[in-house]
Order: C-alpha cells, then structure tokens, then sequence
C-alpha cells in the first residue's frame, strides 16, 4: 500500500482537474464563435486531468522524497507561520516578529539562546524601522508603539 | 540611426545618479545571494517583488536584473572554493573550477570566470541591442492568434526543455492557467473560482503566489534538509590569470558567448543548459578531452561565459515579444505587469526609457560586476559563514512583512502561507513550481488572446494554422512534442543520455536543476545524512 501512496500527488492534480472542469461548465461554456467565461477554464481543466491522468500511470517514484522527522518539523514550521499572521493581525509586528525569528532561530537554525534572543530582538527592531518608519506601512497597531522614539 | 539615439537614451536612464545605485544594489546583491546557499534568484527576486511597488519601473527591473545576472557570477565562487554551486547555473562549474582549486589555482579560475562572464555578458548585451528592435518591429504585426501560439509556445517550451518530467511539469501549467482564472472574467464580469470570497475577485495576488512557491516553498524545503557546515578555504592569490591561462581561455570564452547567447534566447533555456552545452562542447574540441574534470581552466572560462551570456539574452523575447524566456523572466515580467506595463513589442516605442534604461544598464552592471569580483572575492567567501538557518529566519519574517505591505491586506499573507505550503509539496514530490508561475502570468494574456482568436474567426480553430506566423509556430510546437516524445521512447528503451553534457552531470551525480534554483542541494548529496534526516552540523 505505501509503495502505491506516491500515486496521490497525480491523483489529487485529477481531483482538482476534474472538479474544476465541472464547475467551468456550470459557468456557461458559450460556443465556440462566442466563448462564454467556463470555456477557457473548462479546456484547461482538461489539460490538467489528462496529464494528472498520465502521470498516474508513468510517473517515477525516485522523484518523491520521503516523508522524514525534519517534514514534521517543516509542519510545526508552518503553524508557526500561521500563528505568526494571527498575532500579527492581533498584537502588531513587532511583539509578534521578535516571538517568530527566536522560535525559528532556536528550533530551525539551533542557535544557542545567547545568540538566538539578541538576534531575534534586534531583527524585528531592524525590520519594524525599515517597514514602519522608512517604508510607512500601515501595519497592524501594536501593543508597544515606536519603540525607537522611547 | 534609431539603434544609437536609443543606446544614447538608454544611458541617460541608467546613468541617473538613482539607477547607478540600483544597478549596484542589484548586482551586489546577485552576487551575495549567488554565493550564500540556499537562496537563490528566484527566490531573492520574488522576496524583493513588493519593494518594486515602492520605486519606478526602469529602476524596479534594473534592480531585477542586476540581481540575476550578478547571481551568475556570485554561484562560481561557491562552485570553484566548496564545490557547491550557489545557483543552479554553476553546477558545471564544479567539475573542473574545484579541481583548480584543489591544486591551488583557485584565483586564477575565479579570475577567468569573471573576465569571461563580463565578455559573454557585455557581447550578449550588444546582441540584445542590434536584435530586439528588428524582432520587436515584426512582431508589431502579431495578432491575437499570434499571441496564442506565441505564449503556448513560450509555457511548452518552458515546460520541456528546463525540466526533468515534461508531463508533470506540463500538468503544473495547466494547474497555473487554471490558477488564474479565479476572479472576474476581463470580458463577461462573471467571477470564476472565487467561492464567495471577496479578497479573490480580483484573482489571486501574483506577488503572493511567487511570494509563497519560490520564497516560503524553496525556504521551508531546504530548511528540511541537512546541509553540512563548509570549512572555508584559506587566502585566494593570484586572481588574474596568466597571459597563458587567457590565451587557453579565449576561444572557450569566444564559443561560450555565441552559445550562451542562442540558447538565452530560446525559451526554456537559460543558465543551465547554456553551460553545459558549453562545457560539451569544449570537451568535445579539446586535443586532450581527459584533461576535463581534472582542472582544465577551459572547462571554467567556456561554460561560465556562457551563463552569463545566457541570463543576459533571455531577455530578448521578454522586451520584445512579451514572453518571459524562464521563470525568473517570468518574474520580471509580473513586476512589471505590476507597474501598469505591459512587456511586449509596443515597449520600445511606449516605454524607450525602460527598454534602452535596462539595456543600457546591463552594459554597466556587467563592468561593474567584473569591477567588484576581481578585488572583493576575499570578502564574498566569508558570507559562506552565514549559517543558513539564521538566513532562511529572516528571510521568511522579511516574505511576511514584505506581501502585507504589497496591498495592506493580511489576506496575502494566507496565500504566501498557502502557496509555501503547495511550493514545499511540490519540491518534495518532484513537481516544479517554475512553469505554474509563468502559466499563471501567461494565463489571462493566453485567454484574452485565444477568446478574441474565437471571435474573429467565427469559432474555427484553423484559424491558427492559416495565418503564416502562428502556422509556424504551431509547426514548431509540434515538432517540439514530437520529437521530445520519442527521444523519451528511444531512451527508455536503451537509457543512453541524449542531452550533450548530461553524461558530465551523470558522472558528477548531479542533476539539472531549473533556472534560478538555489543549485546547493544538487551537487552536496553526501552532506545530508540519508534517510533520517536529521540536521548534523550543530548538535
């Protein structure tokens, strides 16, 4: 069974393929003098179940890497990314910028704490002027406002 | 003399004191990122995409491709001193630049390198100039069924001949033409794939997807692997090369620039190939071909001419018939689709100053390149101490920060997160992000074109076979398919490499990489531990 799981790459592109032709066809396809807004995403919908098609049947299993301890990292990773936009949204960038540089220095790039903590710090201080004060980005408000001036 | 009064211009643009310090920036900054591993141009061009908003587009696309071309040369240094290839364009540079090193000759293979890319750059530059106002004259002429075969063509070949899988990356394609339909149809006002939402009625945000696929996919994939942290060789001597060095180099340099230049221009060309053909070819003329992969100084000077030349050409078809040759070109060009121009024949007599600006900015860039290189490598192989989780930290905080700032809209942010999350899927399955992006560029060009193809012709698809130039081209699309199917056919019946150089790559296990990728990975498979992987470097 697990020899078969590289199979659903092409199989979900099939999927995808497959529900979209449908929906362009819901949109209207029109004629072909007259092409309505579905007859373009409809014929590439095509495209992609042919191919998706295609490649369950020749595709290569050399090409799929597998699934390791670091990919479970890479999924903290990416929560952690999500959490990041969330806070940001909350807090504002700075709190929010300096928690997510010290969680990927010490998780990801395993620096140690004294290196970690004033890394992080100093980024989001660096990035907070360069956006906020030199570029003027509207970011979210923060809970700790300019700090640069105080 | 158009060409002169253009070129002269062109260098009032680009010698506009702000220019010159982009022009700067830009190659500086190709260089930095050609040598740190693990970011490469695609990705450094999509993390700079939103910066773009904030200055003009001449110097916007400067920038841009000062940071291409500059990467050329900054991918050698990594190449020649660690074996590593800082882009993927330098691969071939492993094989006989490391060997030079090893037998302390380290300078001098930087050394040619640099002369070499600046003459290949220069001549490609000259190219550029005579070529594209004739191309981009006959291309005035095009219609929309021109258009459609014109781009079809661009993806296909994009799609064959940059990578390894032609169906998976021709399924990629579609998924990015399909990708960018979602929001109002241009013609009816009827949203497509929009599910309601009101953030996608404009589609999906092309920076936020590029953003997501190159930025956030190609950081979280090489964070997932182990790369061993290099000792850095000691002092470099001897940068120039000797009066014998340059005249074995010569007619190396002189080949690799032709070579680099046809197949620049050739969509789905670009760094890669250009070199490699370069390198099979020298072996090929060389009296002693053993002495290849043993330190042959030819074996540098041919192939890293030819890349630079290369990334120089490929701008031709951008500039002049609005198809972006490869994915950092497809890049380019959504910057400047961002800018409210659109790159096509009508740039040079709508936008002369940024056709000749970045023309006349390249001729600058490479002698400023050549400039920088010669006295500064030294400096460029200490950025090799930059751990590289340290910069993929800042680099993922930076793709944030920077696609909030495109529209003020947290909404970009979760489509970066998003299309991070399909990049890095994609990467570890062996699908390349490269053709979904320039599809999803392509897309809505190939759509207008194709539905006003329809309408003038009364539904009849023939009438992109009874007009000259898209019969031609279509011709050619054909014959493009016809002939990659059954070399792929002959090869699996006797698995004989048919690629001139593939043989090199073969021997050295390494692979093709498509453009732009950061080539770190290809070449340093020892360096992860197999299977676990399990950082080793810092416990």
């Amino acid at each position: 069974m697990s020899k078969q799981l590289y199979r659903l790459g092409p199989l979900l592109l099939v999927v995808i393929g497959v529900a979209a032709a449908l929906a362009a066809r819901g949109l209207g396809l029109g004629e072909l003098s007259t092409p309505g807004p579905g007859l373009w995403p409809f014929m590439v919908s095509i495209l992609l179940t042919v191919t998706g098609v295609v490649l369950l049947v020749i595709d290569d299993p050399a090409d799929y890497e597998p699934w390791t301890r670091g990919t479970l990292g890479i999924a903290l990773g990416l929560v952690s990314l999500g959490a990041f936009i969330l806070l940001f949204q909350a807090i504002g960038f700075l709190v929010s910028a300096m928690l997510m540089l010290l969680f990927w220095l010490r998780i990801f790039a395993r620096e140690p704490w004294r290196w970690a903590v004033p890394l992080a710090v100093i980024g989001a201080l660096v990035f907070h002027l360069l956006f906020v004060e030199a570029l003027a980005v509207p970011f979210p408000d923060g809970i700790v406002f300019a700090p640069a001036r105080g | 003399m158009e060409i002169l009064d253009g070129i002269g211009q062109g260098f009032s643009v680009a010698l506009d004191p702000t220019n010159l310090l982009y022009v700067f920036l830009g190659v500086l900054i190709g260089t930095v990122i050609g040598v740190l591993p693990g970011l490469g141009p695609t990705a450094t061009i999509a993390l700079l995409l939103p910066l773009t908003y904030e200055i003009d587009p001449t110097t916007a696309i400067i920038l841009l491709a000062g940071i291409y071309y500059g990467s050329m040369y900054g991918g050698t240094i990594t190449s020649v001193l660690l074996q590593l290839p800082g882009e993927a364009a330098s691969v071939v540079t492993t094989f006989d630049g490391y060997q030079m090193a090893k037998q302390g000759r380290a300078g001098p293979a930087l050394g040619i390198a640099a002369v070499g890319s600046w003459i290949g750059g220069t001549l490609a530059v000259i190219g550029l100039t005579l070529l594209a106002p004739p191309l981009a004259d006959l291309a005035v002429e095009f219609g929309p069924p021109e258009y459609v075969a014109l781009t079809a063509l661009g993806i296909l070949l994009v799609t064959y001949l940059g990578t390894r899988h032609p169906v998976k990356s021709l399924s990629m394609a579609a998924l990015g033409l399909l990708l960018a339909t979602i929001g109002q149809d241009a013609i009816t006002g009827t949203t497509r794939f929009t599910f309601d939402q009101i953030s996608l009625f404009d589609g999906l945000d092309f920076v936020a997807v590029a953003m997501g696929l190159f930025g956030v996919g190609e950081i979280l994939h090489n964070v997932e692997k182990t790369e061993k942290a290099q000792a850095v060789v000691g002092k470099i001597k001897n940068i120039w090369p000797s009066r014998e060095d340059f005249r074995a180099s010569a007619g190396p340099i002189a080949r690799g620039s032709v070579i680099g230049f046809f197949i620049g221009v050739l969509p789905g060309g670009g760094g890669v190939i250009s070199s490699l053909a370069s390198y099979a070819t020298e072996k090929r003329r060389a009296k002693d071909p053993t002495r290849f992969g043993k330190g042959a100084i030819e074996g540098v000077a041919g192939p890293e001419t030819a890349n630079n030349a290369s990334s120089t050409s490929a701008f031709i078809p951008l500039l002049t018939l609005g198809i972006p040759a490869n994915v950092v070109l497809a890049l380019i060009f959504g910057a400047l689709l961002i800018q409210g121009v659109t790159p096509g024949p009508q740039l040079i007599s709508q936008n002369p100053e940024i056709f000749w600006g970045v023309i006349a900015s390249m001729y600058i860039g490479n002698a400023m390149l050549l400039a920088l290189n010669i006295p500064l490598v030294g400096f460029f192989v200490q950025l090799l101490r930059v751990r590289s989780g340290i910069l993929a930290s800042f680099a993922l905080l930076v793709t944030m920060a920077g696609v909030f700032s495109v529209n003020n809209d947290p909404f970009d942010m979760w489509v970066v997160l998003v299309f991070g999350i399909i990049g890095w899927l994609m990467k570890k399955t062996g699908f390349e992000p490269g053709p979904l992006v320039l599809a999803f560029v392509l897309g809505s060009i190939l759509e207008r074109a194709f539905r006003q193809s329809m309408l003038l012709s009364g539904g009849e698809f023939s009438i992109f076979l009874t007009r000259p130039m898209s019969g031609v081209l279509f011709a050619a699309m054909a014959l493009v398919i016809t002939v990659s199917t059954l070399t792929a056919l002959r090869r699996r019946r006797r698995s004989r490499p048919a690629t001139p150089g593939e043989e090199d790559l073969a021997a050295a296990d390494a692979t093709a990489e498509p453009e732009g990728t950061p080539g770190a990975e290809s070449v340093d498979r020892d360096a992860r531990t197999p299977g676990t992987g399990e950082r080793d470097d810092r416990a």
